[in-house]
């Protein structure tokens, strides 16, 4: 079946993590050690529980599972409410970040049953009992849920992602853009920079150091198909190589977990072919 | 970023370095090639569909036959020259699917060089040995 968005139901029941054991492959550093069970609400009919990722670097300890288990009557639909009640409530060391709550900043992107997701738009209703809440999978944990993003804000900083352009700016108004000029930029410009994708990427797992990863790539094409950009060949030129853009294998786990249902997938491929249209 | 993430060829980031983000991220730029690579593997792919499909399917319609049968089927001229065709299809395709696992896989340097230099060779001898058995079949 070819993935086209993640709205799209899966006619497979997949193993919610890839079946190994926690700790295969992890250096000492980094095994999972056995957590605090917070104590569960008195009186609660709906109890959701879940297994929350604890880990502060500084500590020089290794990181833990911690249980913590919330009353639904008392709790807002999605899980960002659950993190902000377990947090007010029960334990205020548990980090993670979140600013708008309701999907749009892409703070709150964690692993979320196994899934990449924005805490704020996953309903309780979707989460196992108990579910897992994990940091993002490709990325050095600062605190707890927090992931370090310097190294891909820097990839992408390195596609230079502003308007370049050598015709001055019109006198007196915009630079000007047909609706269907614009209409190319659609399933581009709606990405958040969540990450969720390229922490999903096995590609950008082993090979992130060179490879950009399915956020930038798409941020990438939304340059390369602007109408008023100019520097299409030289990003092009800047793109063609067997890391940047061509690690991508067409795993498509981007399109599969991202929360604005966008296909960076579909965007990559768009991307090689535009390089082979400029050379045949 | 991690430090077993960094694959640092030219030693341009020690754990003392203070580079910045930028720098590390952007590395040593574009190779500016990668098209071609992309371009003949699907071009080896479309060929190898037909052509592994007449292969299974002659070789069941010869499963009955003993080696004599099989080995003057493949004698014959056009089946020699779509046989020599379909392996050198194979081989090229095999040659560029086996660089990208090395090169996903394999961070040493040293070891990353020695590997795509043995992918090559090996499939170049497998292509060589394989054409010669076409030939050797259709001229003996």
């Amino acid at each position: 079946m070819l993935i086209k968005s993640s709205k799209q139901v899966s006619r497979w029941r997949t193993p919610k993590r890839f079946p190994v054991s926690r700790n295969s492959g992890a250096s000492p550093a980094s095994r999972i050690e056995p957590g605090v069970s917070w104590p569960e609400p008195e009186g609660a009919t709906r109890v959701q529980r879940f297994k929350v990722y604890r880990h502060d670097p500084e500590s020089g300890k290794n990181p833990r599972i911690d249980t913590y288990a919330i009353d639904r009557d008392k709790c807002g639909p999605m899980l960002l409410d659950a993190l902000i009640k377990i947090k007010n409530e029960i334990d205020p060391t548990l980090t993670f970040r979140r600013s708008c709550r309701e999907g749009v900043c892409g703070s709150c992107a964690m692993n979320i049953d196994g899934t990449n997701w924005l805490a704020c738009i996953r309903s309780l209703d979707e989460i196992s009992e108990p579910s897992t809440v994990y940091p993002l999978n490709n990325m050095d944990v600062i605190k707890d849920l927090v992931g370090d993003q310097t190294h891909v804000l820097a990839q992408y900083q390195s596609i230079t992602p502003w308007l370049r352009s050598k015709t001055p700016a019109p006198a007196g108004h915009e630079r000007l853009q047909s609706p269907e000029e614009r209409k190319r930029l659609d399933g581009d410009y709606e990405c958040i920079l969540c990450f969720c994708c390229t922490a999903g990427c096995p590609s950008h797992w082993w090979n992130g150091d060179r490879f950009l990863g399915p956020a930038i790539l798409l941020q990438a094409h939304r340059w390369l198909v602007d109408s008023r950009d100019e520097a299409t060949g030289e990003r092009l030129d800047e793109l063609e190589d067997p890391f940047k853009l061509y690690r991508c294998h067409t795993i498509l786990n981007c399109t599969r977990t991202c929360p604005k249902g966008l296909n960076p997938g579909k965007k990559i491929a768009e991307i090689k072919l535009m390089i082979q249209q400029r050379r045949s | 970023m991690s430090d077993w993430k960094r694959h640092d060829p030219l030693n341009r980031n020690p754990a003392t370095a203070r580079s910045s983000a930028l720098y590390r991220a952007i590395g040593l730029g574009s190779a500016k090639s990668g098209a071609h690579h992309w371009w003949v593997q699907r071009v080896t792919a479309v060929a190898l569909v037909p052509l592994l499909v007449w292969l299974v399917a002659s070789l069941l319609a010869h499963a009955r036959g003993d080696h004599q049968v099989l080995a003057l089927w493949l004698g014959q001229p056009a089946v020699a020259v779509t046989m020599a065709v379909l392996l050198m299809a194979l081989f090229w395709h095999m040659k560029l699917g086996l660089r990208v696992i090395v090169e996903d896989y394999v961070h040493a340097d040293r070891v990353k060089f020695a590997a795509l230099i043995a992918v090559d060779l090996v499939c170049l001898a497998l292509l060589a040995i394989g054409v010669f058995a076409s030939l050797y079949l259709a001229f003996r």
